[in-house]
């Protein structure tokens, strides 16, 4: 018997992408005996799901970018198990959504790959993919604090390599750990949930690393150094609040093996020009 | 407030802003409070009520706004080739010094 989940999809009556939010729900839920919460009646009155919410993992469905059910688990302080895109997955996909509200063919052949893709991802779950990170991080960090206000935004004074998107490499030999800086955190604030890169990809210099996820907004997390993913950290899985107590140490995103750093070093800012740039930033943009 | 280089690169020689693909946007707006930069314009009066009124005041690599956006109407140039620009670039002004 697959997981059982709490299921709180968009509801978008207006869109396809929403429609098919909730066809997917009604799949898994049949198959899995989940239990569906019905996000309209939800923002009403919370009482009759309380209980559902709080004992079963949580599975937002969310159409499109507006991310209403997203938004409403976040309101409602709930955790985030797993979650679907339907607009996301049609473009991975390359599955075109068509102008009516109806569901035809190519809806209902993305709704049977997203539906299996839960089911299955239950089973990878069990046989448990052992991925060990391996870049040696250093004891102790020593911080540079920057103060503004009552927040306090931490930068590691050496051997961190930053992009201007906020993002940094911790380097050691052909290997990196890569993650976001404080300030990506704060305007952020509570991380709620966490899409990893996929193990084995290889990705770009400034190429999406996976993406965090607030009640304010998604953050693709703009990759420093071109390599292979070899680890993730997948205690942010279930602890994405792990990148707010400190994005430098516990809170770290992935590994990767190095392809060109030589080649990336040369877009990539050391800590004297970085604290510049985060510095700025803090006092334009920081209320 | 825009810097006026990106990595070295003057930020006007790099072509990184938003699209808006004017039929999808349903003018939400949501892109627009996103976003600190002043990238975009709102212009009641106009058909067009949104405008990428200051490309170059976009952050570099940043998708962030496409992600807000329900309708899914903002497009991004290329990363990779972006990049490679912007070291065609550097390589150029070294030469030039
Ligand atoms: S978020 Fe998208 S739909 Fe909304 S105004 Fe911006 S471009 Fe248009
Ligand atoms: S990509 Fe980033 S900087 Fe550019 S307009 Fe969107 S949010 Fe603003």
């Amino acid at each position: 018997m697959s997981k059982s989940y709490a299921i709180l999809p968009c509801n978008g009556l207006d869109k396809l992408a929403g429609s098919l939010s909730r066809e997917i729900a009604l799949r898994i839920a049949e198959q899995t005996g989940s239990e569906i919460i019905c996000p309209t009646f939800y923002r009403v009155s919370d009482v009759l799901y309380n209980k559902v919410a709080a004992e079963k993992p949580l599975l937002v469905i969310d159409g499109c970018g507006t991310r209403c059910a997203g938004k409403l688990a976040t309101e409602k302080a709930l955790k985030v198990a797993a979650k679907i895109n339907v607009a996301e997955e049609s473009k991975k996909y390359n599955i075109k959504l068509g102008s009516s509200l109806r569901l035809g063919e190519n809806e209902l052949r993305l709704c049977d790959l997203l539906v299996n893709n839960i089911l299955k991802d239950e089973l990878e779950d069990k046989a448990g993919q052992e991925v060990k990170d391996t870049v040696l991080m250093p004891a102790e960090i020593d911080y540079e604090i920057y103060q503004k206000d009552k927040f306090v935004f931490r930068l590691p004074k050496e051997g961190f390599y930053f992009n201007e998107n906020d993002c940094w490499a911790y380097v050691v030999g052909n290997k990196a750990r890569i993650g976001v800086t404080d300030y990506v955190q704060k305007s952020l604030s509570d991380i709620m949930f966490f899409t990893p890169p996929e193990i084995g990809s290889e990705i770009e210099q400034f190429g999406e690393a996976g993406a965090i996820e607030s009640g304010k907004a998604v953050f693709e997390i703009i990759c420093p150094v071109s390599g292979v993913v070899t680890a993730i950290n997948d205690e942010l899985l279930d602890y994405p609040e792990y990148i707010n107590d400190n994005p430098y140490e516990k809170g770290w995103i992935a590994e990767l093996e190095l392809t060109d750093f030589e080649s990336d070093k040369e877009l990539l800012l050391q800590f004297e020009e970085y604290v510049k740039i985060m510095k700025r930033k803090v006092d334009e943009f920081h209320v | 407030m825009s810097e006026d280089t990106f990595m070295g690169a003057p930020r006007d020689k790099i072509d990184w802003a938003p699209t808006i693909d004017y039929t999808k946007c349903n003018y939400c707006m949501e892109c627009v409070k996103f976003c600190p930069h002043q990238v975009y314009e709102v212009r009641e009066a106009e058909e067009k009520r949104l405008i990428v009124k200051n490309p170059n005041n976009c952050v570099v690599f940043c998708r962030a706004c496409g992600k807000t956006c329900g309708p899914d109407a903002l497009s991004f140039p290329n990363k990779n080739e972006t990049t490679k620009k912007i070291k065609e670039i550097r390589k150029e002004m070294e030469q030039s010094e």
